[in-house]
């Protein structure tokens, strides 16, 4: 039996949401699966339906905090008793294509942690059961549905700035300063700053210039095996180059701060944390020419909860809007498997001290 | 015979200096400079209660309790817990062991000895276990100190969203009856908080949330929040009021009296002249 026994519930007969609510289930009862948890119930026409955890403290934990729906121990056990609609994927990242897998083919969308697998094959594996299984496949990325860069990028695809001359881009966070800090974020995940933090922010930069045909990228290792600083170019193939940088090392950033500055034939656009700035030369896309600054606190605010930010439930409810049938979401698996390669590409080019690398197509 | 519990108005907010603000990167790193002395700090604190506030809201931290060490006179604290630095808060793993260990580590002896019957038998249920946290944390500030204890957002908005109201009603129990001063609750879901403790019976002697005229921080959405704090039988001690940095105080804080706050919580980071600006609110 893998029923928690601290759950009180019949597990055994319970089928989807009720009323037609989309049937939600979440796997990896760690801080973010926690958090869709909790966020599950206040999504439109979502319920909660189960959880899983292999870790009994989790789930007791969960359980402690309210939370009513059964708890199982097993992915498998899960899908069998449950049937969901819906599947978030948040366990650690050696355990996590098995279970995405697991949940697409029991005929589930899923939304998965980044990144989806340890390699970019795995990952168009996934990304290719999915699309033949026609399963919504959605990978975190938080930055994508940042009110202020969302703003950035509607301005940048109503053409405010005009053609791209110069792109230059940033996250930074002070979260690495000494081999003990290196060590725990190494064992996190798969490579350093770059993999484990900044891939949201080069995910953003596909989404505004889609995907570089070559890149070149130096690192730094300040306190142990994995990067704690990247400095990359990137080529696209009309041939502007869109310079990255990022740090876990860098003081005076508790939150991690991101960074982009665009120069293009109509003007500049800056976008941080705080506020998206047009300096246009002419009133274009409709934006008024001259300075234009609008702070990130002045952006709509469409989340109905708050569990950390604003982008956290935008994600989700656009996964599941997603699960109920309206179109795709930015963060798909396929735009994940698009930020893996690049990834992949970065670091090679780091194995060969920065010599060029291209991307795979 | 048990003494009423007077809810403050008037608290000056020093969560920015816990990381937790919408305020700009520059201002928050403006202010973590201005306040590394522990002396500056001390100073500011002093002003604010001289000014008219009834006390601070903020979590306990050893930048903190340096600076009340400089002071001579005793500074009411409305001590927001379990401390929570920004990174924890972000991605708030709910679990309550590790909280418990380390704030086991650093409590004397007494808590300590209090704590470990409190939740005994309680099993996984955050209602009776959450007590013992707070008894371990309450420790860092003194009793002539304590002027209320606000359960931390990270919690209570996780409780808010499972639905768990024993929580809730036990933890304002055992905050009156152990402390006896006002339980608090902190919440960034403000209009969705109100409605729960109304449809469960439940009352905590405060809540605090964002009430600002752009809707910054309003959640389920500004309206929704507007017709829940009117209607209120809680009273709200209103943050947040210049949503980050882009209105004025003063109007931040007038729309939220005439919206039906109780009280206001302006945080250091809205305040540019800490003791005018209080004494202008506390008028």
């Amino acid at each position: 039996m893998t029923i928690d026994p601290s759950s009180s519930s019949d597990a055994s007969h319970s089928p989807a949401g009720r009323n037609g609510a989309l049937a939600v289930a979440v796997v990896g009862l760690g801080a973010r699966g926690a958090a869709h948890a909790a966020m599950a119930g206040t999504l439109p026409g979502c319920e909660l339906v189960a959880v899983a955890d292999v870790r009994g403290t989790a789930r007791r934990e969960l359980r402690g905090l309210g939370h009513k729906a059964p708890a199982f121990s097993r992915l498998d056990t899960l899908l069998h008793k449950i049937t969901p609609d819906a599947v978030f994927v948040s366990v650690p990242l050696a355990s996590r294509p098995a279970l995405v897998r697991a949940a697409l083919e029991a005929g589930c969308a899923v939304f998965s942690e980044r990144p989806l697998a340890p390699t970019a094959e795995a990952t168009a594996e996934l990304v290719a059961l999915a699309a033949s299984t026609n399963a919504p496949l959605a990978v975190s990325c938080p930055l994508l549905f940042e009110p202020v860069f969302d703003a950035a990028r509607r301005a940048l695809r109503l053409g405010a700035i005009g053609r791209i001359a110069d792109a230059r881009a940033s996250m930074n966070a002070s979260r690495v300063f000494g081999a003990r800090d290196a060590a725990r974020m190494a064992r996190l995940g798969r490579g350093g700053v770059l993999a484990q933090m900044s891939a949201e922010l080069l995910s953003l930069l596909l989404v505004m210039f889609g995907v570089p045909s070559t890149v070149s990228a130096t690192a730094s290792r300040l306190y142990g095996d994995v990067e704690d600083e990247m400095h990359a170019m990137m080529a696209l193939a009309d041939g502007t180059e869109v310079g990255f940088d990022s740090s876990w090392s860098a003081p005076g950033h508790p939150r991690p701060a991101t960074v982009i500055e665009l120069a293009g034939e109509g003007g500049r656009l800056l976008v941080s944390d705080d506020a998206l700035e047009l300096d246009l030369t002419a009133v274009r896309g409709g934006y008024p020419a001259g300075h234009t600054r609008r702070r990130a606190t002045e952006m709509d605010e469409p989340a109905r909860f708050d569990l950390g930010g604003e982008a956290r439930w935008l994600e989700d409810a656009a996964f599941a809007r997603w699960a109920q049938g309206s179109e795709a979401p930015l963060n798909t698996g396929a735009q994940a498997l698009l930020t893996q390669r690049v990834i992949e590409a970065l670091y090679a080019s780091v194995e060969n001290q920065g010599a060029p690398a291209e991307v795979r197509a | 015979m048990t003494r009423a519990l007077v809810v403050p108005r008037l608290l000056l907010g020093a969560r920015v200096l816990s990381g937790v603000t919408r305020a700009s990167r520059d201002r928050m790193l403006e202010l973590a400079a201005r306040y590394r002395e522990p002396e500056s700090l001390a100073v500011t604190l002093s002003k604010a209660l001289d000014a008219g506030a009834e006390g601070v809201l903020c979590s306990p931290s050893p930048a903190l309790r340096a600076a009340l060490t400089e002071l001579k006179r005793t500074v009411p604290i409305a001590a927001v817990l379990p401390g929570l630095d920004v990174r924890e808060r972000l991605d708030f793993e709910p679990t309550l062991e590790p909280l418990l260990r380390r704030a086991g580590a650093g409590a004397p002896f007494g808590a300590r000895l209090r704590a470990r019957f409190l939740g005994v038998g309680a099993g996984g249920d955050w209602a009776r276990r959450v007590p013992r946290l707070v008894e371990l944390e309450a420790a860092a500030v003194s009793r002539a100190e304590r002027c209320a204890v606000v359960l931390a957002a990270p919690i209570a908005d996780r409780a808010l969203a499972a639905g768990h109201a024993r929580l809730f009603a036990r933890f304002t129990d055992y905050v009156r009856r152990r402390f006896r001063v006002p339980a608090g609750i902190e919440t960034g879901n403000l209009g969705t908080m109100l409605g729960s403790l109304a449809e469960w019976g439940v009352t905590p002697d405060f809540v605090v949330g964002p009430v600002n005229p752009r809707g910054v921080g309003m959640k389920p959405d500004r309206d929704a929040t507007l017709a829940m704090l009117r209607r209120a039988s809680v009273p709200v001690l209103a943050s947040e009021l210049c949503a980050g940095g882009s209105i004025a105080l003063a109007e931040g804080a007038r729309f939220a009296l005439e919206n039906g706050a109780y009280g206001l919580v302006p945080d250091l980071a809205d305040l540019d002249d800490v003791p005018n600006e209080l004494k202008a609110l506390a008028r």
